[in-house]
This record gives structure tokens, C-alpha cells and sequence, in this order.
């Protein structure tokens, strides 16, 4: 009995720490959302960061330094879109989808000399207290400091939003750019912050994939996933904490169809690996379903382009 | 204390039209002024330019003989000048209260405080809790006012205020407007109803084309007087006279028409029977809300009534469609310009290949055949007075009038026998109204027939030759318009009998 709960304990923590980038992605790029800006470039930011945090941590044998470069990177290139889509006026949509294809194409360039080389281990917290509590121990203990920090990620952003003058200002913006021009907020600014800020949590995502989660570099590792969690903002309707439960059933049962498909299950193989997208959507569809508070939280002028009358 | 605004020689010009030309105005606390002009002669650049949302090319604004730079709106709010524009400028996912706070330097607890005693103080009803979304439009505007009352401005700026507002509203915000005054607040009105101006102003700047072509004070005016320095013209006296020479050919015969709805919010049109004759308008009057939408709507064929009959010309059209319809020659100006009757997000080309008929070829095999639309739309805009030359402007850049004047014109060119049409001078200025209302004789002139479904009773008893009131989807007996009176009006539309 004492190995099956430690087991299950094992498995939750292994979903957690799945749902990780997820959870990164998405937080970041929900503030850039709720001030109006739609970056499709999730993709591309995420794979920007994987990439450069690996390539640091090879180079400078540094792991704070990898973090903070892949950060640094994935907040450059959503700079490149900042500028295109706020200051140049392009359309998001086009935009975003061209970052998405350039990241991708400029990682798998950056990566070519890094694939193979092994990683490093990232340093874990509360290793000890792990073995002694039984279920909980491998589920809360024995991670990264990024782990953590992605779980108390949406609380923050939560708070952020509903309490802060900031987070007020930001909901705001994504309302009506107009309208807060008009009462003297600099929607440039804001929307270029949330922007930088989406792409530094993107670049977050990637680099916990290459440096922690599967500690390696492969082209094309973030599979998708910036695009589940641009679903999971949308299907989620901007709420942080939805985002939250989202992301942990996505990984859950992409872990779970994982375990399914090894122990030989008769399902189709196909089936199952479709079934987290399909199961996201479901519950997140489910659990907002409120029209109303769809309403409150949708960001009006998602999408839109915005320039100031001079 | 006294506040003195002087805006000194502002001028603003835009690529092809000059929006303020050497604007000087001088403003003193304790009066309520009103700066009226048609839409287009340049109030709201001037507005703009005082709340700092957009700068002056030249000229200068002083707040009690100090220069002021407005840079941004900011600085406006700083130099305490308040300002409600005509679109609110809310945020409407946001609750009042974070609407309020979010320009405050207040923390919550003292805005509060604030803002419950200013609520207090003008007897305003606000719940600061529910998003602004769930307000009325009388209410939001309450919130807009409120903003700026927190920051204890000493000039207000009401931007068309009553746009939006019922008469409740309205008279609401004036008794509101002239207490602000009375507590020494410079209040600046710009509007484009004489009436308002007449009502609650003490002095009035007209503008025209970017100038002030007149200041004056509101007791030396009267309506006619404003209304002809608005327009710069004195306006034709239309004068409709009633025919006795019609043919009597009759052409439109509706008879035993019933439409019972699903919808709670329609109104059920219950036995309607008319006849129309060539070159007649018939005015149909009402409390707006009356079963007027769904008559339009049934004589346009958008909605098909559940029995009875529509014969024009002899012909059963009861059910065709609308564009069936306009093959016979009929013709539609719904009351909602917008969302009905032009697609504003569309060129204005485009909006008029909307009304494709089998004889005009707009397309050829499926494909817009572009040249004759242009040309064809170009003829509308120089015969109808649209005060553009540009087929490709898109249609949301009209203003009400024009936007007003390209649908009748699409709709006329094709010279139908007869135009339906539901409150055409809706929301439009004084020059607008004029206009459609001399297309509208003239095409009575012209031997063909108008039905002319309007809320507004003045309009009707100009233009019509007999008159019938709609209550509770009823129809009144018909009367010819010599017979009737506003007050015989009044009782009708208040559901009241008549012998």
C-alpha cells in the first residue's frame, strides 16, 4: 500500500512539473492580453528560450545565467513585436504567426551545435523532506525554484490584476485604448511592458523544457505546446487561476495517456494522445461556462490596433 | 472665485480642411455657454484641443490670464478643466468605482469617502459596484460627470450631451448643469439642438466652417435666428402644397393585415387596412415603440406577416422579400442607418452595389464590375449633395446627414414609385433635415409616393397629405392633414379617440 501512495505521489508531481511551461507561457502572455495585444508568437518566444538557455548554460556553465539569458531572450524577440505591432501599426495576427515561424527556424539554426551535448542537473529544493512525507513529500518537494515560482505564478497575476493600481491600468488599456488615452494613460508604454513581459515568460517556459524538465537540447522541443497555452488563455477566459487548473489537466493527462498507452490499454493510440487537448477544452469550456464574467474578463480591443490622434 | 477660459486665435488644420480658423472665444464662470454649430463646423476639434487630447497648430488658451500648455489630457485634468465627451470615454468591463479610481491619486478608502458625498450631494443613484456595462447611457454619463467632479474642476465641458439621454435624462442633466454653475463651475455646452441652447444657456457661440461667425446672448435669440447663423442661409421655408389634383390612381392597397410575434419585445400589428395614391404621402405618427418597427419591417418585406394582403400596383407582394420588392419599384430608408441600411465598415461604392438590381449590372458572371458602380455611385453623391466626391471612403466617415442623404439617393435613383421610410431625419442637424425634407416634396412633386413613418410630429405635418397615428399596433382612422392638429395628434398617439 505504502509503494502505490508513493506512487501516486510521484505521478502528481510529475504532472505539476509537466505543466510547468504551460503555466509560464500562458501567464505571460495573458497580461499581454489584457492590455489588448494578441501575440501569436508564444511558439516561437518559448522556443527562443529553450534554445538560448541551453546554449548559455553550455557556454558559461552557469545556470543563473542561462535562466536570465533565456528571459532576456524571449523578452528581444517579443520586442521585435512590440515594435512592429505598436509603434509600426502591423497586424497582430500576421505578426505573431511570423514570430512563431522565425523563432522556430532561428533555434533550430542557434541549435544545430548543441544537439547531443548532455545537460547539466538543476539544483532541487527540499530534496530531504521529499522521501519523508508520504504522498505529499514527491508532490510539493524536490523541484526547482522555477516549479515553484509557476505555481505561485498565477496567484501573483491574479492579485496583480484585480487589486493593483497597475493591474487596473493594464485591464484598462485592454478595454479601451482609447478611452485611456483620452484620461492620460500612456497606452504605448503599458501595452509595450505587458508585451516585454509575455515574451520574458515565454522565454521561461523554454528554458525550464531544455534545462530542467528533459535537460537537452532538440530541435523543435517545445512541441506545440505555446500554442496550448495561447488556447488555454482564450478557452480559460483570461482568468489566471483558470489558466492554472488548465494547464495541470493538460499535463495530467498527457501523463496519464502516456501510462495508459504503456500498460496496453486497447484504446487507439491516436485517440489518447488527442484526448488532453480534447479534455482541456472540455473542462475549461465547462468551469466558464458564466457568460457574463466571459464578458467582464474578455479583453475588448484584443487584436486591435491602436494609434494616437496627433 | 471667479475662472476666466480665453481661447485665443486657435487654428487646427487637417490634410484638406481647416477644422478651427482663428478661433476666439472668452469664457467667465457663473453663466452656462453654449457653442453650437452643424456637425463638421469644428466644435469637437475645438473640444479636443481643450482638453488637451489633440494640439492647435496655432493660437493660445489661458485659464485665468495664465498660458496653458496642454500637452496631453493630463495636463487638462491638472489645470482643472473637466470634460464629457459624446462617446464615453469608460471603461466598460471595469466597475464604476475602478473607473473613477483609475486617474485618482486618492487611495480607495478616501475616494470613496468622495465619491459617496459627491453622489449625495447631486442626488445621483449609482451602485459603485456593478461593471459599466450594466449602466444606462443616462448613468454612465452621471459616472463621466463624476469623474471629473472629484478632481473640483473649474470649467466643465459637455460634449453633445443629450445625444444619448431620454427627455427624463435630459431634463435631469440640466437641472444638475445649472447647479454646477450656480456653484461657480464654467460650463461649456456644445450641442447642435437649438432648442437645448434656448433652454439652458445664457450665452451662445455659433460656429460654421471652423469659425464663430457669431456670439451673442440667449435672450436675443430665438430658434429661427440660430438656426439660420448655423446654416449661414436663411433656410427655405418648405412648403408642401396639398394636391388636389391627385389622379386618385390608387397604388398601394394593404388590407386585413395581422402579425402576431413571438418575441415579447415586438409589438403586434393588429388589422391594419390603407390605401395610398400616386403622389400622396401618408404620415404614419406615434409614441416611438408602438408596432411602427414591425409595419416598416413588414411593408419592406424583411419580416412577412402572418396573414392579410400588400397589393402594389395591382401585384400580391406580400411575400417578397426585399429585393423582390425593389424590383417592383418600391423603395426603403430604415430608421437605423447604420446597422440597417448601409454596412458602415464598407466603401461607399460597395454600400450602393448592396442595392444590385437585374437591370443595373453591377456584377458580370459573380465579378463586381467596378467602373459602373463608381460611376453610378458618383451620380448619387453629386445629385444628392453628399458633401464628398470620393467613392472610396468608407461609409463611417459620412456624417449622420450625408451617411442620410447616400441611402435616399441610392434608394431614388432608380425613381421608384414609391419610398418607405422610418424617422429619415433622425439625430441630423438642421441643414440635414431641410435637405431630405425638400427630396422628399419633390419626389411627391413627381407624381410618386411616400410613406412617411416618423416620431417626429412636425415633420409629419409638413410633408404629409393625410395623416394616421399607430398605438398599440393600430392604426387610427386616416386623416387628411388639414384637419389635424398637434393636440388631435397628442390624444391619438396617447391612445385617446378623436371624432
Amino acid at each position: 500500500m505504502n509503494i502505490d501512495i508513493n506512487f501516486l505521489g510521484i505521478l502528481i508531481g510529475a504532472i505539476m512539473a509537466s505543466s510547468v511551461p504551460l503555466i509560464l507561457a500562458a501567464s505571460g502572455e495573458l497580461i499581454t492580453e489584457r492590455s489588448g495585444v494578441l501575440n501569436l508568437g508564444v511558439e516561437g518566444m518559448m522556443i527562443i528560450g529553450a534554445i538560448s538557455g541551453f546554449a548559455l548554460m553550455v557556454i558559461t556553465d552557469n545556470l543563473f545565467l542561462a535562466i536570465i539569458g533565456s528571459m532576456l531572450s524571449g523578452l528581444l524577440l517579443s520586442l521585435i513585436f512590440g515594435f512592429l505591432t505598436q509603434s509600426l501599426l502591423t497586424n497582430h495576427v500576421a505578426t505573431g504567426l511570423a514570430l512563431t515561424i522565425f523563432g522556430i527556424g532561428l533555434s533550430a539554426m542557434i541549435g544545430k551545435d548543441f544537439v547531443g551535448i548532455p545537460g547539466k542537473e538543476f539544483p532541487l529544493l527540499f530534496v530531504n523532506l521529499k522521501e519523508v512525507i508520504p504522498l505529499f513529500g514527491p508532490i510539493f518537494f524536490g523541484h526547482s525554484i522555477v516549479f515553484y515560482f509557476a505555481f505561485l505564478l498565477p496567484f501573483g497575476t491574479n492579485y496583480f490584476l484585480k487589486k493593483t493600481k497597475i493591474g487596473l491600468i493594464v485591464r484598462a488599456v485592454g478595454d479601451s485604448p482609447i478611452s485611456a488615452a483620452n484620461q492620460g494613460i500612456n497606452v504605448l508604454l503599458v501595452r509595450y511592458c505587458c508585451i516585454l513581459y509575455g515574451g520574458a515568460m515565454c522565454g521561461l517556459g523554454g528554458a525550464y523544457l531544455s534545462l530542467i524538465y528533459t535537460p537537452q537540447w532538440i530541435e523543435n522541443m517545445t512541441a506545440g505546446r505555446g500554442w496550448i497555452a495561447l488556447a488555454l488563455v482564450v478557452f480559460a477566459t483570461w482568468s489566471p487561476l483558470k489558466v492554472l487548473v488548465g494547464a495541470i489537466i493538460f499535463g495530467g493527462i498527457t501523463i496519464l495517456q502516456l501510462h495508459m498507452q504503456a500498460m496496453g490499454i486497447r484504446i487507439p493510440v491516436q485517440f489518447l494522445s488527442a484526448l488532453p487537448y480534447i479534455m482541456t477544452i472540455v473542462v475549461l469550456v465547462i468551469i466558464s461556462r458564466d457568460s457574463r464574467k466571459i464578458k467582464l474578463n474578455t479583453p475588448t480591443s484584443l487584436g486591435q490596433i491602436f494609434y494616437k490622434e496627433k | 472665485m471667479n475662472t476666466k477660459l480665453k481661447v485665443s486665435k486657435v487654428s487646427k488644420i487637417y490634410p484638406g480642411c481647416i477644422a478651427n480658423n482663428n478661433v476666439s472665444l472668452d469664457f467667465e464662470s457663473g453663466k452656462i455657454y453654449a457653442l453650437l454649430g452643424e456637425n463638421g463646423a469644428g466644435k469637437s476639434t475645438l473640444v479636443k484641443i481643450l482638453s488637451g487630447v489633440i494640439n492647435p497648430d496655432e493660437g493660445q488658451i489661458f485659464l485665468n490670464d495664465k498660458l496653458l500648455k496642454l500637452n496631453s489630457p493630463k495636463d487638462a485634468k491638472n489645470n482643472n478643466i473637466g470634460m464629457v465627451f459624446q462617446h464615453f470615454n469608460l471603461f466598460e468591463t471595469l466597475s464604476v468605482f475602478e473607473n473613477l479610481s483609475i486617474d485618482s491619486e486618492k487611495n480607495n478608502y478616501q475616494l470613496r469617502i468622495l465619491v459617496n458625498n459627491i453622489l449625495k450631494k447631486y442626488n445621483f443613484k449609482i451602485d459603485l459596484d456593478v461593471p459599466i456595462l450594466n449602466l444606462s447611457a443616462g448613468q454612465k454619463q452621471k459616472v463621466e460627470i463624476v469623474r471629473c467632479l472629484i478632481r473640483n474642476p473649474k470649467v466643465l465641458i459637455m460634449d453633445e450631451p443629450t445625444s444619448v439621454l431620454t427627455e427624463q435624462e435630459t431634463e435631469d442633466l440640466f437641472l444638475s448643469l445649472k447647479k454646477f454653475s450656480r456653484e461657480g463651475i464654467l460650463i461649456i455646452y456644445i450641442t447642435h439642438k437649438l432648442k437645448e441652447v434656448l433652454s439652458l444657456c445664457d450665452e451662445v457661440a455659433v460656429m460654421r466652417k471652423g469659425k464663430v461667425v457669431s456670439i451673442s446672448r440667449t435672450v436675443d435669440e430665438e430658434l429661427s435666428s440660430l438656426a439660420n447663423k448655423m446654416i449661414g442661409e436663411n433656410l427655405n421655408k418648405i412648403k408642401k402644397i396639398t394636391s388636389n389634383n391627385l389622379s386618385g390612381e390608387q397604388i398601394l392597397r394593404v388590407s386585413k393585415l395581422n402579425f402576431n410575434s413571438e418575441d415579447p419585445y415586438e409589438v403586434n400589428l393588429v388589422d391594419i387596412n390603407f390605401t395610398l395614391n400616386k403622389g400622396e404621402c401618408l404620415g404614419i405618427a406615434g409614441i416611438s415603440g408602438n408596432g411602427q418597427n414591425e409595419l416598416f419591417q413588414i411593408l419592406s418585406g424583411e419580416t412577412l406577416s402572418n396573414n392579410g394582403s400588400i397589393k402594389f400596383r395591382n401585384k400580391e407582394i406580400s411575400k417578397l422579400n426585399p429585393k423582390e420588392r425593389r424590383e417592383y419599384l418600391m423603395a426603403f430608408s430604415p430608421e437605423d442607418r447604420i446597422s440597417q441600411a448601409a454596412v458602415p465598415s464598407l466603401k461607399i461604392y460597395e454600400n450602393v452595389a448592396l442595392n444590385n438590381f437585374k437591370t443595373s449590372n453591377f456584377f458580370e458572371k459573380g465579378l463586381f464590375n467596378e467602373k459602373k458602380i463608381k460611376d453610378h455611385s458618383k451620380k448619387i453623391l453629386s445629385n444628392f449633395s453628399v458633401n464628398t466626391d470620393n467613392v472610396n471612403l468608407k461609409s463611417q466617415f459620412l456624417s449622420g446627414g450625408n451617411l442620410q442623404k447616400l441611402i435616399l439617393g441610392r434608394e431614388l435613383i432608380t425613381s421608384p414609385e414609391l419610398l418607405i421610410c422610418f424617422n429619415p431625419t433622425w439625430g441630423l442637424d438642421v441643414g440635414a433635415i431641410n435637405y431630405i425634407h425638400q427630396t422628399l416634396v419633390k419626389i411627391n412633386e413627381q407624381g410618386k409616393s411616400i410613406i412617411l413613418i416618423s416620431t417626429d410630429n412636425d415633420e409629419l405635418l409638413q410633408l404629409s397629405d393625410r395623416i394616421s397615428v399607430i398605438n398599440k399596433g393600430k392604426l387610427s382612422k386616416i386623416m387628411s392633414a388639414d384637419e389635424v392638429n398637434p393636440e388631435k395628434l397628442g390624444l391619438l398617439m396617447g391612445g385617446g379617440l378623436v371624432d
